[in-house]
């Protein structure tokens, strides 16, 4: 995680990782439920805006750039020409038509993919692993699944470091990593077995420290060293990311 | 082949300056120990001279050219690095495939890699370890290991970062054949190390760093007579050398025989 220090970035940082979860739960469900696609590209919009506040604008950009418009493509593709939905025509390709409907469904399926993805984005960006389980089991969840989750989250970094170093231990011994894709595949392909489980060593190796101390005790709740907060800002937030989901909830329902 | 480096500044994106403008040269085949107390930045340098680093500021030229040319792939013809961390270079699952794989890489002929690999791995002394896995080797073997698979891709230059690490008085005699051997073959190898009885036994052009500088370079004489720099970058002298100069010995020892030299001759002036 960049620590980026202006005092938008630090408000973000400060907020209960559970907020954070309901508000990327709600805006990803709201922009699915509501009918229109505007919505969607309205708010991924507002998060994109956000990014660039707390410095993170490129990243999202790129993984817009980088996933989204690939994705919109292909669903406009299929949706927009081929759905049996389709009743309205807007345009004529010749081989095929475009759908009115299809477009619209294809348009909004991306938008709430997109969410879902800049937002839990963000959030990463934004929260540290270890407060994000501390705040789960702070609110009642099982301090072993807790762990696990933990654990989870922490094998990504961990395995990017490691592919890291041996990356480099390639490239020294004359191993060209910057070259096409097939030649970076090819040098990265022998790695994954020696990654993996190396990740799978550590991972016991690690168990056997945590029963050493104590982790597999039951009954007793232990105390958690970090603490997380819910402010009156968190409050806030959580109100107005429920509020949205029902609004979207409105133009269905009358 | 020559290596210059001109202001050459490292910063790492998640923490402080590691390297604040170091110039030199490195030339020719006499052995070269850089030494220096943890964190000065012993390892970020080594890492810019074969490209696995880019400067933050400044440049290296390798005979002339910039290596900013050039992969680091490209530059591992050239110039090998070793590893401080053994487990940060062993990838593959026998001695024998380790030191084949770099050679390959470069297109080394088949017949050829075999003569190699007779050659280093009695160099090292892993002859008779070329099918274990090298997870199996202990802290010695496998640091050998690592020298070893940049020995067989024949350097011009060869980096060895802290070579001394669990290495017994065996491991040791074998390193002196190793950096024997490459000065005998107009190959020049920079030792990054803190062993200083090593450091005297093997070398005597030596570079001081601290904090992210070089302090001062030159021949172990002049190094371990300053010993005021020598105190501000926490390098203690080999013991024997301590002992001279605490008696104000006017020559400086670096053996027990020289010691005993010098020590008589004062005895005999008196
Ligand atoms: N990957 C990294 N990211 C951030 N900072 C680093 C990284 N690697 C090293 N540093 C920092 O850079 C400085 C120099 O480190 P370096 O490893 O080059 O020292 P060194 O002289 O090799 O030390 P040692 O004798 O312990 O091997 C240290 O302050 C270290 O904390
Ligand atoms: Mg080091």
């Amino acid at each position: 995680m960049e620590t980026i220090d202006n005092s938008i970035a630090v408000l973000v940082r400060n907020i209960n990782p559970i907020t954070k979860l309901l508000i990327v739960f709600c805006l990803g469900i709201g922009c699915l439920i509501y009918p229109l696609p505007f919505v969607g590209y309205g708010i991924l919009c507002l998060l994109v805006i956000l990014g660039i506040l707390i410095g993170q604008g490129k990243q999202v950009l790129k993984l817009i750039a980088g996933f989204g418009i690939p994705v919109t493509l292909m669903l406009l593709f299929i949706q927009g020409l081929y759905s049996p939905k389709n009743i309205t025509m807007i345009a004529d390709f010749g081989f095929a038509q475009m759908g009115l409907e299809g477009t619209m469904y294809a348009l909004k399926i991306s938008s709430t993919l997109l969410i879902f993805l800049a937002a839990f984005y963000l959030m990463l960006q934004t929260t540290k692993n270890s407060e994000t389980v501390a705040a789960l089991t702070q609110s009642g969840l099982n301090t072993k699944i807790g762990y696990l989750i933990l654990a989870s989250l922490n094998v990504v970094p961990q395995m990017q470091r490691k592919v890291k170093v041996i990356q480099e231990a390639q490239e020294s011994r004359g191993v060209e990593i910057s070259g096409s894709f097939i030649q970076r595949a090819k040098a990265f392909l022998p790695l994954i077995g020696p990654v993996v489980l190396s990740s799978l060593t550590d991972a016991q190796e690690r168990g056997m420290t945590l029963e050493i101390r104590g982790f597999g005790i039951n009954g007793d709740k232990p105390t958690s060293y970090i603490k997380v907060e819910t402010t009156s800002l968190d409050i806030v937030l959580r109100i107005i990311a429920i509020c949205f989901l029902i609004s979207s909830l409105i133009p269905r329902l009358l | 082949m020559k290596i210059e480096i001109k202001n050459l500044k490292h910063k790492y994106p998640s923490g402080g300056e590691a390297l604040r403008g170091i110039n030199t040269a490195f030339e020719g085949s006499d052995p070269i120990a850089i030494i220096g107390q943890n964190g000065a930045g012993k390892t970020t340098f080594a890492k810019h001279l074969n490209g696995l680093l880019r400067p933050t500021e400044g440049q290296i030229l390798i005979d002339g050219e910039s290596i900013h040319e050039h992969t680091t792939a490209y530059w591992s013809k050239y110039i090998g690095y070793v590893f401080q961390n053994p487990d940060n270079q062993l990838f593959l699952e026998t001695v024998r495939k380790e030191f084949e794989f770099g050679p390959k890489q470069l297109g080394v002929p088949r017949h050829e890699i075999n003569d190699r690999i007779d050659f280093v791995s009695e160099l090292v002394g892993l002859k008779h370890r070329l099918s274990t896995h090298p997870f199996d080797l202990n802290a010695t073997e496998k640091k050998f290991c690592t020298i070893g698979s940049i020995l067989m891709m024949d350097p011009k230059v060869i980096i060895l970062d802290e070579p001394t690490c669990g290495q017994d008085v065996e491991g040791n005699q074998r390193l002196t054949e190793i950096i024997t051997y490459l000065k005998n073959n107009d190959r020049l190898c920079i030792t990054i190390t803190h062993d200083m009885k090593f450091v005297v036994r093997n070398f005597d052009q030596i570079v001081v760093m601290a904090k992210g500088q070089i302090l001062m370079s030159g021949s172990k004489n002049l190094v371990f007579s300053d010993t005021k720099t020598l105190l501000e970058s926490y390098v203690t002298p080999p013991p024997i050398t301590r002992v001279g100069q605490a008696l104000g010995l006017k020559d400086i020892s670096f053996s027990k025989e020289e010691f005993i030299d010098h020590f008589t001759r004062r005895l005999h002036q008196r």
